[in-house]
């Protein structure tokens, strides 16, 4: 089983261009801020916004192509969407919201219910049956909104931003739990996120995705050794630099230079880990090839370390401890001399 | 935290002498009226005159006649809602506003308008009097075809303005969960539409039951067949003022338990 995507859709004067593939078993995250276009793309494999070019197939079966002129509606599609606020429906007692995608599929009343009871069983709730969605909590919507998506078995399980609508205090917990609902699904799990930290603890490969376009994908580890994009240099608080390197010296895209061992010829990006960075009252002697100055604009502590961003050519942060603030009797708008050594520098390949 | 602006203390603020003379004039307005409506009352007579076969008569006509109206409404109403909120096709504000134009127009003009319609010479009447044998005007038929062309707005603008405030995504959510859009309709729609259906089928009920103009135009003032309670209030008050007293107070009552019934939505919860 598994979905091979590429979607072009407008929403409005928002395109989404996206081009995905996930296998069974697979749990991909897609990754993005706000107004990337993630629910967009679900909406979209899901039926609910038809697509102006491109093609969804599942195992095999083409479920919407344009140009083929073939479109198969969203109450034939074999997906199961997990709304971001859950949509459970108010009207219906939680027994029924999770019956309800059995009989609209053509269950009787009665079986339909017997199996809705062995999924809230199965996800925990066996004695919320008769409640009314609004007096859930967060975690308990979220598990009914799985039963009920879950019960009627998708070749495809979408989930939108499954963790938004629950305290950061309960996160953690029913984090666990979802992962554990999802391992037992053997079909083809897509989730979206603006939480790193979720896509990180429960995918097995990451999509980042901004602005429409996917800008970079591959595993959690590799994805944050190897940000190609500012939202993932921010995401893991590291310095990415873009530039085009020619003998181990690399010119900036944003103006100044970097030397790095090793640089290939060519468009590369470099990381530079705000530890690595070192601050000096004067210019600093000996090895470093990188020196430059700047002038501190911002000083944030953070934990046991203070983030400095310095204005410069380039521009970049550094990460130091409160001790070498105080030594250097470091402050905002005050000038220092940046250093980092070419050898911790990661270079690699746009 | 900002706190909401209501919660906030202020200083009560104190109102311009004029504006508080024309202000208790507008309410004296609308209070006299029923005041004099109660004062005048019959009390004494009044259960006799609620049980004259005249009354009895006019208020069993008027209850089958407005339940009828509402039920033709909730039929063809809803539809036209749920078209005007969810479809854009050419010409649908122009369509919007015709069918809502019975809220503004004159009642009479209504009727008359029905007479050309439906009437024996009319565009529609002589047909269906031909092919089918049904004659509208003046009959208990044609009593509930005014009080539904008058009164079908009100459901309509109320149902349409639920159907559009409603989050659609729930509808959505049903149809990946497989529901047809007829499922989807009966089984999430309407349901979630509940009070706005409800309250437009009361304010409907009410304004066919209150009717006058478009019926007696197009109907006439039959005893039992056409002549319905406001029409009864009317002719009563030139030979029988106390029955018309006893009758309007009907009325009043119906119209005060409807206020009240959907108090929520109108008064708010101030």
């Amino acid at each position: 089983m598994t979905l091979e995507a590429r979607v072009r859709a407008g929403v409005g004067a928002f395109e989404l261009d996206v081009q995905l593939a996930v296998a069974a078993g697979e749990l991909v995250a897609v990754l993005g801020p706000n107004g990337a276009g993630k629910t967009s793309l679900l909406r979209a494999l899901a039926g609910l916004l038809p697509l102006s070019a491109g093609r969804v197939t599942l195992d095999g079966v083409v479920l919407e192509d344009p140009v083929e002129g073939i479109r198969v509606p969203s109450e034939r599609r074999p997906i199961g969407l997990v709304f971001q606020d859950y949509l459970l429906f108010p009207h219906l007692s939680v027994l029924e919201n999770v019956a309800f995608g059995l009989r609209a599929r053509g269950m009787a009343r009665a079986a339909a219910i017997d199996e809705a009871r062995r999924w809230l069983d199965r996800v925990g709730l066996p004695a919320e049956g008769d409640r009314r969605p609004v007096s859930l909590s967060g975690g308990q919507a979220q598990r009914v909104a799985l039963a009920r998506v879950l019960a009627l078995n998708p070749a495809l399980l979408l989930l939108d931003e499954p963790m938004a609508a629950l305290d950061a205090s309960t996160r953690v917990e029913f984090r666990r739990d979802l992962r554990r609902h999802l391992e037992s699904f053997r079909g083809v799990r897509l989730l979206v996120t603006h939480d790193p930290v979720e896509a990180m603890a429960m995918a097995d490969r990451l999509v980042v995705l901004e602005s429409g376009r996917v800008l970079q994908s591959g595993t959690p580890a590799d994805v944050t050794q190897h940000p190609r994009s500012r939202y993932v240099a921010d995401l893991v608080g590291v310095n990415l630099f873009r530039g085009h390197a020619s003998n181990d010296v690399i010119t900036l895209a944003g103006g100044g230079s970097l030397t790095a061992a090793g640089a290939a010829d060519g468009d590369v990006f470099a990381v530079v880990h705000p530890r690595t960075v070192a601050l000096y009252r004067t210019r600093p002697d000996g090895t470093p090839r990188n020196v430059w100055e700047g002038q501190a604009v911002d000083l944030d502590l953070e934990g046991d370390r203070v983030r400095v961003r310095l204005d410069g050519s380039p521009s970049i942060v550094a990460e130091v401890t409160p001790a070498a603030v105080r030594e250097l009797g470091l402050d905002r708008g005050d000038s220092v001399w940046i250093s980092v050594k070419a050898t911790e520098i990661n270079v690699y390949q746009a | 935290m900002a706190l909401p602006l209501r919660s906030q203390p202020r200083a009560r603020p104190s109102a311009p002498l004029p504006i508080v003379i024309l202000a208790g004039a507008g309410a004296a307005f609308f209070i006299i009226p029923l005041i004099g409506l109660l004062l005048r009352t019959p009390w004494t007579s009044a259960w006799n005159e609620l049980g004259s076969p005249e009354v009895l008569t006019a208020l069993r006509l008027s209850l089958l006649a407005s339940f009828s109206a509402t039920a033709i409404a909730l039929v063809l109403g809803v539809p036209l809602a749920w078209t005007f909120a969810r479809l854009t096709f050419p010409g649908r504000s122009v369509l919007r506003a015709l069918t809502v134009l019975p809220m503004v127009l004159p009642p009479v003009v209504g009727g008359v308008a029905l007479l050309l319609a439906f009437g024996r010479r009319g565009l529609l009447g002589g047909w269906l009097a031909t092919t089918f044998g049904i004659h509208l005007p003046f009959t208990t038929a044609g009593a509930i075809l005014a009080e539904t062309f008058v009164a079908m707005p009100f459901l309509v603008i109320t149902v349409e303005a639920g159907l559009r405030s409603m989050d659609t995504r729930f509808e959505d959510a049903a149809r990946t969960l497989g529901a047809s859009r007829w499922t989807v309709l009966w089984r999430v729609t309407l349901p979630l539409v509940r009070p706005s259906l409800i309250a437009g089928a009361v304010l409907c009920w009410a304004r066919a039951l209150g009717e006058f103009g478009a019926t007696i135009t197009f109907a006439g003032n039959f005893p039992g067949r056409t002549q319905t309670m406001p029409l009864a209030v009317y002719l009563a008050l030139e030979t029988n003022p106390d029955a018309a007293i006893v009758l309007s107070l009907v009325l009043l009552a119906v119209s005060l338990a409807v206020l009240i019934g959907l108090r929520d939505r109108w008064l708010g919860a101030s």
